[in-house]
């Protein structure tokens, strides 16, 4: 323990003064509030209202917060992605990954802590979206009791936490793969780009369900849109919470996944 | 005397090419070890695998006689190939990341900044160095906490000529306090002025490895003229020791069995029996050409 809080140190020296890593830190920290104010807003003053009430209910009160917020920071993932493409591809264009180990560090303790970057920047990711939840929640509570029920909503938090998992993970590993930051970054949307895609046919021509399991989807489908849309319309909310078990063990399953390929992959290279 | 490295039939491939067969020599203690040869003999390949950047096909090594580990890395200043830095932090920030995977002071890089001559710099970016600053910094981060090991990949890379004369003088003022010091280079008057010790790669082979006088012999002979050439020789064919006597235009080359002897000794000798000779001089094998009748007789 003491040896990765002192790897952890050394890390926080990298980064400490990089200037790229505050200013998408910045980035990531505003956007998540700022585009769930974007969306709070649309709904709020863009849609058609019956009886002075949006028709869409309203989204950004407890308990619908703790499903509203998750989802829109989940569209909004390539941004921390960015920033751990561009911390492990700058350990191979400055090819200190190499001279850490000759330094004296293990190629697994090496490893080991960038993954635990990625697990700390999710952590980061989820308490923004956390915060941002409460800010909305109680920016439109009229009723101090639903304040209460909504813990039961609160997995959806968890949820959030495991999509980033997943989304940064598959990142790191393209960025361990490819080792260059602009070729990864691109491969990392063409990924994004092409499962999209495969998952819309698959789903939509051809009824497989098979595609929902694939990598960003399964992640994807663990906060289903709170307006409607993927993830529910063919299945029912009383079908996706049977689902959803499935689609965590899948997502987390992905997360070891990735973890033992990225460790396996660098253990073994050519540095 | 101890071993600090012992490398056992250690072999590399990439793809089908052999970087490295079956390399096996031990560097002793105290020793400046040479790893000398051409570009893509394998030095750095070699250098690589005993860090642990490279995985070797077959064979195995040892640092400090014990298998080897990251804990061992740490007492062992290196540089390998290039500097490689932090390019957005500046040389003292580099530096703080260096000592603390080594677990040494961070007070000791004001020490080291200093001995580099880049203690006026240390809060310059490293991307504003030049390649020589760079090769100066990478020295500095190899000598933190005063390893008593020190492995150079061509530390005099990027340098200009009074920066390879001081790198020169600091590897055998820090050889003089008593460290084992690996160099590994191609340029053979590097070996020649610090070197005790001296492995030759080609191709991934090892030609020759030990100290520097026996595996670099470099062969003396004397050359001498006189009037009468062939009395010389009669005279010349009486001296004890004598190997071969080659002639040349207007002088002999006179080989021994051994060392050759001092020339004020010949001297006597040739007078001694009449002869006045008008040209004596000790003539010596350059390393260069030492270096490359071992590289031929190999290839041959």
């Amino acid at each position: 323990m003491g040896e990765i809080l002192s790897m952890l140190r050394i890390e926080w020296l990298k980064i400490k003064y990089y200037r790229t890593f505050w200013l998408l830190l910045a980035v990531i920290t505003v956007s998540i509030p700022a585009f769930n104010y974007m969306v709070y807003d649309f709904t709020t003053n863009n849609i058609p209202k019956f009886n002075g009430q949006s028709i869409l209910g309203n989204p950004f009160s407890f308990p619908g917060v703790w499903k509203m917020v998750p989802y829109n920071a989940g569209l909004i993932t390539f941004m921390p992605a960015i920033m751990i493409i561009t911390l492990f591809t700058n350990e191979y264009s400055y090819r200190t990954h190499r001279q850490n180990i000759i330094d004296g560090w293990s190629r697994s303790g090496f490893i080991t802590i960038k993954i635990i970057e990625v697990f700390l920047l999710s952590l980061f990711v989820t308490l923004l979206v956390l915060l941002t939840c409460l800010y909305f929640g109680f920016l439109t509570l009229t009723d101090p009791q639903s304040f209460a029920v909504e813990w039961e909503q609160f997995r959806f938090i968890f949820y959030f936490f495991v999509e980033m998992l997943d989304y940064l993970l598959i990142a790191a590993l393209i960025a361990t793969l490819i080792k260059r930051a602009g070729l990864a970054m691109g491969l990392f949307f063409l990924y994004m780009f092409v499962e999209q895609l495969v998952v819309a046919i698959g789903r939509n021509k051809y009824k497989k369900d098979w595609v929902n399991y694939l990598p960003q989807e399964v992640s994807d489908r663990l906060i289903p849109n709170p307006l409607g849309g993927k993830g529910l319309p063919h299945d029912s909310l009383d079908h996706w919470e049977k689902l959803v078990p499935v689609y965590l063990s899948v997502a987390i399953a992905y997360i070891i996944i990735y973890i033992y390929i990225i460790s396996w992959r660098f253990r073994k290279a050519e540095l | 005397m101890a071993s600090i490295l012992s490398i056992n039939n250690i072999s590399k491939s990439y793809g089908r090419i052999h970087a490295l067969k079956n390399v096996s020599f031990d560097v002793p203690a105290g020793s400046v070890y040479g790893i000398l040869g051409p570009n893509g003999s394998g030095k750095t390949t070699l250098l690589g695998v005993v860090m642990d950047v490279l995985q070797a096909k077959s064979g195995t090594y040892s640092w400090f006689g014990n298998p080897p580990s990251e804990k061992q890395r740490r007492d062992i200043g290196t540089l390998l190939e290039t500097p490689n830095f932090y390019h957005y932090l500046s040389a003292a920030r580099n530096l703080e990341i260096s000592a603390s995977i080594k677990h040494t002071s961070g007070e000791d890089i004001h020490r080291v900044l200093k001995l580099v001559r880049l203690y006026e710099r240390k809060d310059s970016k490293f991307q504003t160095f030049s390649l020589g600053m760079k090769q100066r910094l990478a020295i500095a981060a190899c000598l933190l906490g005063d390893p008593a090991v020190l492995v150079f990949d061509e530390p005099t890379n990027g340098l200009d000529p009074s920066g390879i004369a001081e790198i020169r003088q600091l590897i055998i003022d820090l050889a003089k306090s008593g460290k084992t010091i690996i160099l590994a280079s191609h340029l053979l008057a590097e070996v020649e002025k610090v070197c005790t010790h001296v492995a030759i790669l080609q191709q991934g082979s090892l030609l020759k490895s030990g100290e520097v006088v026996s595996v670099l012999s470099q062969e003396e002979w004397l050359e001498l003229g006189a009037v009468d050439m062939e009395k010389l020789r009669e005279v010349l064919n009486h001296f004890p020791g004598v190997k071969k006597i080659r002639a040349s235009d207007n002088y002999f080359q006179l080989y021994f069995n051994g060392a050759a002897p001092a020339a004020g000794e010949i001297n006597r000798f040739c007078f001694d029996q009449g002869i006045l000779l008008n040209q004596l001089q000790v003539r010596k094998k350059s390393l260069e050409s030492a270096f490359i009748e071992i590289t031929n007789n190999v290839s041959n």
